[in-house]
């Protein structure tokens, strides 16, 4: 899983933040900050932004795609399954074992990107110290979400033939939209219990953020985490019984 | 696992271990910015107190050279601005034109009042030319950890008088220069300038080492010219009537940020003690650019001035911000009273 063509690109895709934010330091240093309506940009306001834009709604449910969705396409695809379903194991558990391999493989990858991003961000004009416990919230946030998002693609992986399109139009068709639209249906996504975690990371600055801020309905914390481990755990749960059932048919 | 594996593992882990350990320090020792940031906080900071309560900044060269003080030099008390100039070069040696390019001053609220001001310029100085001036006028050098002190006891508007005209100890207003290092001229009163020669030999704790202070500096990078301080402490030291100080919005720290070019923009900052006095502030400056207007409708040469004002800011911070276009200050010369032999402005 990890040293694949796939893990090649994710792992620029993780990088390109880091070499944002030592640009952004660069600059900072020999030019300062942009002046937005007179008012200086600060170094956490810039790491929430850099993690609500480029973490929480693009590389994690990136990385739960693109991984998530081939725990078991991969091994349908390259006729290896077999192997995996003639041992003596539930074939759940099979799954289960890729499903905590996959976690560990992100978390290695995202959550010290991450911590580099804040080191060389928010010094400038702001303190380690005191935003310290915002980067323990944003590190916890992205582990959860990564853990919601690869369950959940592991059921698509697991239940569709062509599982990455699928996966892609749910991450950025379906999760961008409705949370835009006024009613419940925004709770069919997991972007909106995972924003309600962290809501600081929201960038405040804007006079439109600031309105979406007054009319956006955001769960409670305990109801997101909830949320957020019903749905891993209902993912999971149906990702291993479609895996049980499912008779794969290897192409010749 | 592979050894490229572990590697990537230990490497990942070393990163999350190494972030969170540093982080965690700093949040319980409380880790200064300044550790790893320095910013674009002038280095003369080094030199003032931590007690400062007031620090201003100001690029004087790049003011000088702009096109508004340019104009306002040609339009507004030319002869009298000249005559200053001149009454300075000659009682200290320093055109304030050409050979200083940057100030920063400070204010410290723990000093007794005519103790508390320290300016620090950066430019170009004669420094015998200035000494022998200063000495000439009454001024007398002493030495100070190896730093000549040149001291006066009061700062006249001819020269520098041995009395004291409201009769106080000469001690309590004597007023000092020294050249801190080459290029570097601190003077002020004689204590803080004591106290910056003892910063500069042994460093320790200064106005650069004050976090607070540094930060709200850093939200004024951009402009030529600003002040950030503490009104609170200011308040206190101001010893306010009652009646007068619960009118005052309580205001924790103030900042302006100014730049000078073609016009003046400015941004003036204030941050209230919690959201409440924010929201009183900001009425109370609603109301009062609501005068502005009112008053400006019929003067069409102040109407983009007001217009320009605009109040901003969210939660504790109410902001105002400000463009004067070089029409207004020149408008505002012509209603000034000419002085004889002085042309009117073009």
């Amino acid at each position: 899983m990890l040293w694949s063509r796939r893990s090649v690109f994710l792992g620029l895709l993780v990088g390109a933040p880091m070499v944002m934010a030592f640009a952004i330091r660069m600059v900072a240093v020999t030019r300062g900050l942009p002046v937005i309506n007179g008012a200086g940009l600060s170094g956490p306001t810039l790491f929430g932004i850099l993690i609500w834009l480029l973490f929480v709604r693009f590389i994690v449910p990136v990385l739960g795609v693109f991984y998530g969705t081939s725990l078991i396409a991969d091994e349908v695809d390259d006729k290896t399954i077999t192997y995996l379903f003639t041992r003596p194991v539930p074939r759940s558990a099979v799954l289960l074992g890729k499903y905590l391999s996959y976690l560990a493989c992100v978390v290695l990858l995202v959550l010290p990107s991450v911590v580099v991003v804040y080191f060389l961000v928010v010094p400038i004009g702001g303190h380690i110290g005191e935003s310290f416990p915002s980067l323990v919230e944003d590190l916890g946030m992205i582990f959860v979400g990564l853990a919601s998002y690869g369950a959940v693609f592991a059921f698509v992986g697991a239940r569709l033939k062509r599982p990455l399109i699928v996966g892609l139009v749910f991450a950025f068709g379906w999760e961008s939209t409705v949370l835009l639209i006024p009613g419940y249906l925004k709770r069919l996504s997991v972007a909106y219990y995972l924003q309600a975690l962290v809501p600081h990371v929201m960038p405040q600055d804007s006079s439109i953020s600031l309105l979406l801020q007054v009319f956006q309905e955001l769960p409670s914390v305990w109801v997101s985490l909830l949320s957020l481990t019903g749905i891993t755990v209902l993912g999971l749960w149906l990702a291993g019984r479609t895996v049980e059932k499912r008779e794969y048919v290897l192409e010749q | 696992m592979t050894v490229k594996t572990r590697y990537f593992v230990i490497v990942s882990l070393l990163v999350l271990v190494v972030g969170l350990g540093t982080g965690l320090v700093a949040y319980y020792v409380g880790f200064p910015a300044t550790a790893f940031f320095s910013g674009n906080a002038p280095d003369e900071l080094r030199y003032m107190p931590s007690t400062a309560s007031v620090v201003g900044y100001v690029e004087v060269r790049e003011i000088m050279a702009s096109d508004l003080r340019q104009r306002l030099h040609k339009g507004i008390a030319s002869q009298a601005q000249d005559d200053g100039k001149r009454e300075l070069q000659e009682l200290t040696g320093i055109n304030y034109e050409t050979d200083i390019e940057r100030i920063v001053a400070c204010f410290d609220s723990a000093q007794s009042a005519d103790n508390s001001g320290l300016i620090l310029a950066k430019g170009l100085f004669d420094t015998v030319k200035i000494e022998a001036l200063m000495r000439e006028h009454g001024a007398q050098v002493q030495d100070y950890k190896g730093k000549r002190l040149i001291v006066a006891d009061h700062f006249g508007r001819n020269n520098f008088s041995n009395f004291d005209r409201a009769g106080r100890p000469a001690e309590d207003a004597s007023f000092a220069l020294t050249f801190m290092e080459p290029g570097l001229v601190g003077f002020g009163s004689t204590a803080l300038v004591r106290q910056a020669i003892d910063l500069h030999a042994s460093g320790g704790s200064s106005a650069a080492t004050n976090d607070d202070l540094v930060a709200h500096m850093r939200g004024l990078e951009g402009g030529n010219a600003w002040v950030v301080g503490r009104m609170d402490v200011l308040r206190e030291r101001a010893k306010l009537p009652e009646i007068v100080a619960n009118q005052i919005p309580p205001i924790t720290w103030f900042s302006v940020r100014g730049q000078v070019d073609g016009g003046f923009q400015a941004r003036l900052t204030a941050e209230g003690r919690d959201e409440e006095s924010a929201n009183m502030l900001r009425d109370v400056v609603r109301g009062f650019l609501a005068l502005a207007k009112l008053q400006t409708s019929s003067k069409p040469e102040f109407q983009r001035f007001v217009q320009s004002l605009q109040l901003g800011g969210t939660g504790k911070t109410v902001s105002l911000s400000l463009d004067v276009p070089a029409q207004v200050f020149e408008a505002l010369g012509a209603l000034m009273p000419k002085q004889p032999g002085e042309q009117k402005p073009q």
